[in-house]
């Protein structure tokens, strides 16, 4: 096991690991930060995602040994505590969330598209959406909400 | 418990893999991460590659050859504008690669060397005619693409040996990229690439591999005969496609039965070099 130091929501946090430590796991089990889920494990549902470096990333697929001087968002440190973000204001006015599950990493994939966008169209939001998987809401309300932070 | 290395240098990411057998070169972490996540592998050690500079880096030299290293993203590859006339089949494929979050993180050289014929790299490479860069504490050896991938997840790569780069050749016309999966962002059911040189109405060159439909890309050297010194019409499309298609054998699996694989894929290789053939 070695100890790495992390940037995590603007703060250095030093966790320990080995080799395999996925960036998911110590974000959940030794910092409590839970809003990253654990759905697939494989990459596949998304529900795990977090920025790094502003790009969203697979939490369930990135190593914590490797992220060291890397800058890592989670949606803790999306807006200031207890304030929401204009994207997460958006999506609770449009109906957006329901179980919550994928709520978390769907916010931080919107935000680096509107990041890099400031007014993506619809077909722009939807492929930034294309690796997070929503059971209950049928994208639409999302994807609208998306488009009322970009488009007013 | 997984060791962890970091080197600077090539060389020593060599030396550290040549030193521990069971030891794995990761970047993007896109394929081996998940198989560690299900206990499907577990390595003594992992050795990063993301800190090795000499892996990075996609630039053409004055001949129009193109040298992308290992560590470039599907995402960079999407995005560059190195590439000239049929080789844009290279930053099409890369854009149709799973989704963001994968582009971002995966790497053509990870992909490669994982050698999984449903991916997208070992088909698009086949057509391009491109070789993989190799190398192990003896030196450097290029191998063709079409050598390389050899076998279902097996490659030409030997124990301790590291893809450092994927060399395309320059390509004259145009280069396309089409994939049908029934989810977007999976890997490909069946998947087509074709370079492809039309000039004066006269189809003047001709490269084109399926892919996902056996355990590795299929090229034909009579298909790609069939194509060329004449027009490239609807006609001439689908007897190329038929000739190609009859060399795949595709397996059964979530995506599709072999039957339906092998009945949709004349139709999509045709489609693609019509499109590949439009001016």
């Amino acid at each position: 096991m070695m100890n790495v130091t992390l940037a995590i929501n603007g703060a250095a946090e030093t966790v320990r690991v080995d080799g395999a430590t996925t960036l998911l796991r110590v974000l959940r089990e030794q910092l409590r930060l839970n809003g990253a889920k654990r759905g697939c494990d494989y990459g596949v549902c998304g529900a795990c995602s977090v920025l790094v470096d502003g790009q969203p990333t697979r939490s369930c697929l990135a190593l914590a040994a490797d992220c060291e001087d890397r800058a890592i968002l989670t949606i803790e440190g999306a807006a200031p505590a207890g304030e929401l973000s204009a994207l997460q204001q958006a999506m609770l006015d449009t109906g957006a969330v329901q179980c919550g599950f994928c709520t978390p990493a769907i916010v931080l994939a919107l935000k680096a598209l509107l990041d890099a966008n400031l007014s993506p169209d619809e077909a722009a939001v939807r492929g930034a959406l294309g690796g997070n998987i929503c059971r209950c809401t049928g994208y639409s309300a999302i994807v609208a909400a998306a488009l009322k932070v970009a488009h007013g | 418990m997984v060791g962890f290395h970091k080197p600077r240098t090539l060389a020593e990411a060599l030396a550290l893999l040549a030193a521990d057998a069971e030891a794995r070169p990761v970047s993007g972490g896109q394929t081996l991460v998940p198989m560690m996540n299900l206990d499907l592998f577990r390595p003594s050690a992992i050795v990063s590659l993301n800190a090795v500079d000499e892996l990075c880096g996609i630039a053409a030299d004055a001949a129009g050859t193109v040298r992308i290293g290992a560590r470039a993203t599907h995402a960079e590859l999407a995005a560059s504008t190195v590439f000239a006339a049929g080789q844009r089949l290279i930053p099409r494929a890369a854009a149709q690669i799973a989704h963001p979050a994968v582009r971002h993180a995966g790497t053509i050289g990870g992909s490669c060397a994982h050698g999984d014929p449903a991916a997208d790299w070992p088909v698009a490479l086949c057509a391009a005619g491109a070789s993989i860069e190799i190398a192990s504490p003896g030196g450097r050896r290029l191998v063709a693409a079409v050598d390389f991938f050899r076998q279902f997840l097996t490659t030409a790569l030997e124990p301790g040996e590291l893809v450092t780069a994927i060399i395309v050749p320059p390509l004259p016309g145009n280069g396309v990229y089409r994939k049908f999966s029934r989810v977007d962002g999976d890997y490909a059911t069946v998947s087509v690439a074709a370079v492809i040189e039309v000039s004066a109405g006269i189809c003047r060159f001709a490269q084109v591999a399926a892919g996902s439909v056996g355990p590795r890309p299929v090229r034909n050297a009579a298909a790609e005969a069939a194509l060329v010194d004449r027009p490239l019409d609807e006609a001439a499309a689908q007897k190329a496609a038929v000739l190609l298609a009859a060399g795949a054998s595709p397996m059964s699996d979530v995506r599709g039965s072999a039957a339906y694989k092998q009945r949709i894929l004349p139709g999509l290789i045709a489609a693609t070099l019509l499109e590949c053939a439009r001016p």
